[in-house]
């Protein structure tokens, strides 16, 4: 075998990189292993890039653990307890969740229009779930002794012993069915089961990561069933906006280089009415969220204040979702590549900060501290937090080039031609893909 | 069974934090990590501005909402009505934290509250978070209560002394420092106070002192609006009171 483009199985693909370790020596595998090919590619360049900046942060976010352990962290217990790195978790496994909701339209549904970005949405949703696992590990005290100590506990009462247990059944299930779409099995009973049982999962678990929030009746800011109504719905949002973006990034921000289908579906009018109606109602919740939070005396809702003033709120509202909103609704921009991704990026600029200023917002009140700590808690997240997030999004960043070069994430059950059609990650300059590792 | 509970009577605490320094001797605490802490806040508004105090240790809820939040299990009620950590089911992901109302519990792993950071002034050799010079000794700790000096990537809270106070003899309705025969099962803090404003006993008992002073004299609880049923009561009398709010008018 002289180049290795969808293969089957994980097999394949261990025999052909044993193949073309012994044929090209250690130091040429190393080099076309970080290029994906001999030939640079878009997915090869997100891979190499991915695979530094990830390897690089990894390193130092562990240098500075083993040194400074949770030191290294701007949290506290006379402040914030979950900082950074938690909003990082929320942020990206609420995109995971987003994504399989994306991916539900047309595989539960049947919203036929969005099966080509369906295959897509699952690679991505597992591979941000990973991240966000990653994220949060790393921010545990005891990342190891959660593996046993969790289900030996058995804490049914408890909202996170729950988000694991369903975050997790989310994970499987997305693995099994992506390994059915990977075998083009996207109709059979058990592949329409699968689907069916993914989407209840992540609704279950989007809603019970809102319900850790929304179940802590100490925290007025979080407290309530809207949290996790809240949660479901913006996690819908950011899968939107990051299958967008994700989707332009493989074609180079080009909707000429997209398949057909792919290209239908971005330029028609499903896409952009279903991305504005989601920031609508995002738009809805974050400003129907902030009136109830300035407007009561509640003991606790003080820090909604302190919210309403910073920068970053603002940003939100106006970048984050007014103008992506207005872009997508105006009929001379929402079908335009760069206006969507313009609306993408922003949308998930704006997500970020929602979710971080959700979680510090929600602590920023001192729980009797006294004298150790007056007025509202202040935090600025360290270097170590910064490079933790880094990771995150390196993680995505790798395993998204990895898995647009090895699967064929554009693959539509109506459009069966697994290799000629389209050209995936096609190399810049040139719309003739050089797909082969060692060819 | 005994409930235990305590008692702090604000009209004769001094607010001179005796108890702090007491639970950080008897209980290693590192500078800053106050399991019992005295919150000064102020009242009012310049020229009619009040300094108060408030002594806080843990509550020892009856409904604890950290050990409901806890995932693993680690945070418990015992049967005698005390709320500990078992340090190896601790994962830290401080979700205890963010659930205790009264902001009773700590984490390890963070930077210094209060300056030079002793875990590396005393550094640790073993699996313990640092090595104070002053400590219980080693046949008293005991990590599946959360008692000594914690592990690292741990949260930690107030034991009402456990390892005092589970050795008093059963059927004891109070445990009253003045007693030479209970004054070593007494928590430290309620030794420590020198004008008596702590008693601890036995709350399920009618008999008890604690039992009766909260029933005559009217003992209150903490944010009794939301439910935990915390198991310290106090009583405020005419000259004090317990903070409504944690709203940020503290001094």
């Amino acid at each position: 075998m002289n180049y290795l483009a969808e293969p089957r199985s994980f097999a394949e693909v261990a025999q052909y990189l044993l193949n073309l370790w012994r044929r090209e020596g250690t130091l040429q595998f190393l080099r076309l292993s970080l290029m994906l090919g001999r030939e640079k590619s878009i997915a090869g360049e997100m891979w190499k890039y991915g695979v530094v900046i990830g390897v690089l942060s990894f390193a130092f976010v562990l240098i500075m653990l083993f040194t400074e352990g949770g030191a290294a962290f701007n949290t506290s217990s006379d402040g914030i307890n979950w900082g950074l790195a938690v909003s990082v978790y929320i942020f990206l496994a609420l995109i995971s969740s987003g994504l399989t909701f994306i991916a539900s339209l047309s595989m539960v549904f049947g919203f036929r229009d969005f099966y080509p970005i369906a295959k897509r949405c699952v690679w991505l949703a597992i591979i941000t779930l990973g991240a966000a696992f990653t994220a949060l590990a790393l921010e545990l005290g005891h990342p190891f002794r959660m593996l046993w100590a969790m289900p030996a506990g058995m804490q049914y009462l408890s909202p996170m012993f729950w988000m694991g247990i369903f975050y997790l059944i989310d994970l499987v299930l997305l693995l099994i069915k992506f390994d059915r779409l990977w075998h083009d099995d996207w109709e059979s009973p058990l592949s329409q089961s699968l689907s069916i049982a993914s989407f209840v999962a992540v609704v279950a678990a989007s809603g019970m990561l809102g319900l850790v929030f929304g179940s802590m009746f100490m925290r007025p800011v979080w407290y309530g069933t809207f949290t996790a109504v809240y949660f479901v719905l913006t996690a819908a949002l950011s899968g939107a906006a990051a299958i967008v973006l994700a989707t332009y990034v493989a074609y180079g921000f080009k909707q000429d280089r997209m398949p057909e289908q792919l290209r239908n579906m971005a330029s028609g009018h499903a896409l952009p009415g279903v991305f504005a109606t989601l920031i609508g109602i995002a738009l809805f919740s974050v400003l129907v969220r902030m009136w109830t939070g300035l407007w009561s005396h509640l003991d606790g809702l003080e820090s909604f204040h302190a919210l309403v003033r910073s920068p970053a709120f603002h940003f939100e509202v106006w970048a984050g979702l007014a103008l992506p909103f207005v872009l997508m609704l105006s009929p001379k921009l929402q079908r335009q590549a760069p206006w969507q991704t313009t609306a993408a990026i922003l949308v998930l600029l704006g997500m970020f900060v929602d979710r971080y200023t959700f979680l510090v917002t929600g602590q920023a009140l001192p729980m009797f501290k006294g004298a150790w700590a007056s007025g509202l808690a202040e935090y600025v997240p360290s270097f170590t937090e910064w490079m933790l997030a880094v990771l995150g999004f390196a993680i995505v960043l790798a395993c998204y080039g990895l898995g647009e070069r090895l699967f064929h994430l554009a693959a539509d059950p109506r459009h069966r031609v697994r290799t000629s059609a389209e050209p995936k990650a096609a190399p810049r300059g040139e719309s003739t893909a050089v797909h082969e590792l060692g060819s | 069974m005994a409930k235990w509970g305590m008692v702090i009577d604000l009209e004769k605490c001094t607010g001179c934090q005796a108890c702090t320094a007491a639970c950080a001797m008897e209980n290693s605490r590192l500078p800053g990590e106050n399991w019992q802490d005295v919150i000064f806040f102020t009242e009012g508004e310049y020229p009619s501005v009040q300094v108060k105090w408030f002594p806080r240790p843990c509550m020892h809820c009856e409904k604890p909402s950290c050990m409901y939040a806890c995932p693993t299990g680690a945070t418990y009620k015992t049967s005698d009505g005390v709320v500990l950590v078992d340090w190896d089911k601790c994962i830290g992901c401080k979700y205890c934290m963010i659930a205790c109302p009264y902001g009773a519990r700590f984490y390890t792993d963070e930077k210094p509250l209060a300056a030079p950071d002793m875990r590396k002034v005393f550094r640790s050799k073993d699996d313990h978070s640092w090595s104070p010079p002053w400590r219980m000794p080693d046949n008293r700790e005991d990590w599946r209560r959360g008692v000594g000096v914690q592990p690292r990537g741990v949260v930690s809270k107030c034991t009402f002394c456990y390892h005092r106070v589970s050795k008093a003899p059963k059927g004891t309705p109070d445990l009253d420092p003045s007693d030479p025969a209970q004054r070593e099962f007494a928590p430290a803090c309620v030794v420590a106070c020198p004008p008596n404003a702590r008693y601890f006993g036995d709350l399920a008992n009618p008999n008890s002192e604690v039992s009766k002073m909260i029933a005559n004299k009217n003992g209150v609880r903490l944010l009794d609006q939301l439910g935990n049923k915390p198991q310290v009561y106090y009583l405020t009398g005419s000259g004090g009171a317990v903070p409504t709010s944690r709203s940020t008018a503290k001094s």
